[in-house]
């Protein structure tokens, strides 16, 4: 594979990370516009534990999902008594909150004469662990979609479990599912958490293969991105936000042919599917279906 | 207890050991099509130029991460040892962050801020100060 293969698919893996927290609450109900500040949270985290303190990746990774967890979990407690678009203005509103700290922190030390650590809007640089224990970029393709791989079986697992089952009924019907015992305010806080710790894992993910990150990549547009893959995807699996990436980054971006007009494309793309396909392309219908078809068959 | 404290402070002492770092900076100026640039790129280490690396160009909008994928250009050796050239074909004027990706006598990755433009780029000024390299 050339080097431009690797960084396309080592970004389409690195965002689906992103696009999958996203699904995860909008299948529990809710849309969250802030999905990018646990992100950023993720990658500040394991920037810092790799970076300054010599942590390796896995243990940065695993630091930077309780950072993003609790986080998440931190915004939901206040924020999932709002709904709605209330609930997406608010996380909105809180992922901007953390880019703004990322912008104020200044936490720098010095290694091998050296400042290394967050420096404000001047950003993050020298994370360096990929390069430090030679992975190469193939490598470090394969562990994102390694971890990629974990995460959709557990995905799928979820889906077909009871739990997956109360998570759809949640985001269906949260008084029907209360009313059949189900503590919708704690059910609601965790799937938050999950998707909270997710996002963070592909931030730091993300860090560690660009060795610099600053306040401007976690921005509103990061999110609306998320959020556009899993609903161009689709809501019916797990599977909807990776092929939502996909048609964004792998035919749009890949194929070249739209260059510089491919934000009009993506844009145009996402209005049309909301108007004929509000679920996305893979939604209920359409899994139900495909399972009927090849997997009960 | 004491051994938990022992080891932590082993894992906090053993910060990797770096050589002095690769320097960069870039000349862009805009080619005959439009978002094409022939670049020049300076090496140095300890002050001296840096000869016979391989690098890999390619570049992201930091406020668009993963979202435009830069076709990765190899840079050849330039006239004086040192300098590179690359010519990079991005999407759309403004601001880039370009990635060196270097192999051979040292392997690392730099990123290069600069706004790019039609007469071609600046470093990127923030907070009053240009973004250290």
């Amino acid at each position: 594979m050339d080097d431009y293969t690797i960084g396309v698919l080592t970004n389409i893996g690195l965002i689906s990370f992103i696009a999958l927290s996203a699904y995860l609450l909008i299948i529990a109900g809710e849309m969250s516009f802030g999905q990018q500040g646990f992100f950023g949270v993720g990658a500040y985290v394991a920037g810092v534990a790799t970076a300054m303190y010599g942590f390796p990746l896995p243990v940065a990774a695993a630091m930077a999902m309780g950072a993003g967890a609790a986080a998440a979990f931190l915004v939901g407690l206040p924020t999932l008594r709002l709904r709605g678009l209330y609930f997406a203005m608010a996380t909105l509103a809180a992922a901007e909150m953390f880019r703004i700290v990322f912008e104020l922190i200044h936490f720098q030390r010095e290694i091998d004469g050296e400042p290394v650590g967050p420096d404000g809007t001047q950003g993050f640089r020298g994370i360096r662990w990929v390069f430090e224990n030679g992975v190469e970029p193939a490598g470090y393709l394969a562990m994102v979609w390694g971890l990629l791989f974990v995460v959709m079986i557990l995905f799928l697992l979820v889906e077909r479990s009871k739990l997956g089952a109360t998570l759809r009924m949640l985001g269906e019907d949260p008084e029907l599912a209360r009313m059949l015992g189900v503590h919708v305010e704690r059910f609601k806080l965790g799937v938050v958490a999950a998707a909270g710790a997710l996002a963070a894992l592909g931030g730091a993910l993300y860090a560690h293969h660009n060795t610099y990150i600053e306040p401007r990549n976690f921005d509103i547009m990061l999110g609306v991105h998320a959020l556009a893959y899993a609903l161009i995807g689709g809501l019916g699996t797990a599977f909807g936000p990776l092929l939502g990436v996909l048609v964004d980054i792998g035919v749009l971006e890949g194929s070249r042919f739209f260059q510089g007009y491919r934000m009009i494309v993506f844009g145009g793309l996402v209005a049309v599917l909301l108007v004929f396909r509000p679920r996305g392309l893979l939604d209920e219908k359409v899994v139900h279906w495909l399972r009927a078809r090849f997997i009960s068959a | 207890m004491v051994k938990s404290a022992i080891y932590l402070c082993l894992i906090f002492s053993a910060l990797p050991a770096f050589a002095q770092r690769v320097q960069a900076e870039l000349a862009c100026k805009p080619a005959k099509t439009d978002f094409i640039y022939d670049c020049t790129i300076k090496l140095a280490r300890n002050g001296q130029p840096l000869a016979g690396a391989a690098i890999t160009v390619g570049a992201d909008m930091p406020s668009m991460p993963m979202a435009h994928n830069v076709k990765p250009a190899k840079a050849k050796p330039g006239k004086v040892p040192g300098d590179y050239e690359a010519q990079l074909d991005l999407e759309m004027l403004g601001e880039w962050a370009v990635k060196l990706r270097l192999s051979g006598p040292v392997k690392d990755q730099l990123i290069l801020h600069y706004n790019f433009d039609e007469k071609g780029a600046k470093p990127v000024i923030r907070s009053g100060r240009p973004l250290r390299k």
